[in-house]
């Protein structure tokens, strides 16, 4: 790539005069200037009020009604089993029917694990978890602090997955959480912590 | 509804108290400028409308979240850069429809307004070829106006990065310009 003189640079800045320039660097940094002129003129759209507006208007569906539909949507599958290997698989099942491993646990499906979430907060009034596993929306997930320590949890059923997640202190403070496994960037410049629920072995 | 003259923290105070409706007063003030930058990332009218207004009802949903009201403009920017980003990633630049291309020329056309046409084609033709960093660096600076400092509010890089960046695109763009001349 052929670099231009920095001369260019500095003025398309600000950091110089066009004027101190020869005639030129003037005539390359006026055509960068009119590319950009041109770039700028509105692109002839509609506005997107209404769209947006009827987007926000419509309530967001809760999760239970969100997995309702998904299980009301017809969708096909496909299995293509050697009859040696569906009998072995029927054994199997047979097996773990009548001898279970693993120890009493929590009622939680095959791909379910749990969730722990733990947070200091020694002044706050509530503090609510809030992530991907509820669409971002507070209130739905309280933590407690049942012998009034500062310390709140919750302890809550999840999907297999990782999700970030942050803490909502007072309805208002949004809080990540420093002890989580790990922290991203999100798009939204906060710093959101990352829970991995790993399926719970029965 | 008196809110049209209200500062961005105003705004952002109703809708977060509940006036849900004032909200149309931010897509209204801020969807022209977002829609330009979209079309210009992505090449294509339809694609940077639903980016955008993907995006508002994103910012909409994590209002409570925009830590500094004052700065909303930065915000939204930053949403949809990253709406654009991500679009292509899941959709390459060589794929991307250039919507933008000339008009037929129109008996009622005029002169300037044909070759203003051309212009455009040209420098939105030069634009894609740029990488979508540099594109974004170089559309926030010299395009949407923002200053560096804001340009490093909205893709959460560094102020001398971004400088090479806006440098390396001013370089691509007028070698682009010149073979066509």
């Amino acid at each position: 790539m052929n670099a231009i003189d920095p001369r260019i640079h500095q003025a398309l800045d600000g950091e110089l005069s066009p004027e101190a320039l020869s005639a030129e660097l003037r005539r390359v940094v006026e055509r960068l200037v009119t590319a950009a002129a041109v770039l700028a003129a509105p692109l002839p759209l509609a506005s997107l009020e209404p769209r947006v507006m009827a987007l926000i208007r419509r309530p967001v569906p809760s999760r239970a009604r969100r997995l309702l539909r998904w299980l009301a949507t017809p969708r096909s599958i496909t299995f293509r089993v050697r009859p040696v290997w569906s009998l072995a698989l029927a054994a199997v099942v047979a097996l773990l029917t009548l001898f279970p491993i693993g120890r009493e646990g929590p009622d939680i499906g095959e791909h379910e694990g749990i969730a722990q979430f733990v947070g200091r907060f020694p002044e706050a009034q509530s503090v609510h978890v809030v992530g991907s596993f509820n669409d971002w929306r507070p209130g739905s997930i309280a933590l407690e602090d049942v012998d009034q320590d500062g310390v709140w949890r919750a302890t809550v059923v999840l999907p297999a997955g990782a999700y970030e997640y942050m803490f909502v202190v007072d309805g208002e403070r949004w809080v990540p959480d420093h002890l989580a496994e790990r922290l991203v960037a999100d798009e939204f410049g906060r710093e959101n912590s990352i829970v991995i629920v790993r399926p719970a072995r029965r | 509804m008196a809110v049209t003259g209200a500062s961005d923290a105003d705004v952002v105070a109703r809708v977060l108290g509940g006036d849900r409706e004032a909200f149309g007063l931010v897509v209204r003030r801020y969807e022209a400028g977002l829609l330009r930058f979209a079309g210009r990332m992505l090449g294509s009218r339809d694609a940077a409308a639903d980016a955008v207004a993907e995006s508002f009802v994103r910012a909409y949903r994590h209002l409570a979240s925009c830590r500094e009201p004052a700065r909303l403009r930065t915000w939204l920017y930053r949403i949809v850069a990253n709406r654009c980003k991500s679009h292509l990633t899941r959709r390459p630049i060589a794929d991307v429809s250039l919507d933008e291309a000339p008009p037929v020329a129109d008996p009622g056309d005029t002169e300037v307004e044909l070759e203003r046409a051309e212009q455009l084609a040209l420098v939105q033709r030069a634009l894609v070829r740029l990488s979508p960093e540099k594109r974004e660096a170089f559309l926030l600076k010299h395009v949407e106006g923002l200053s560096y400092e804001e340009m490093a509010s909205v893709t959460g890089e560094r102020i001398p990065t971004l400088k090479m960046r806006v440098h390396r695109a001013r370089e691509a763009l007028l070698r682009v310009l010149e073979e066509h001349e």
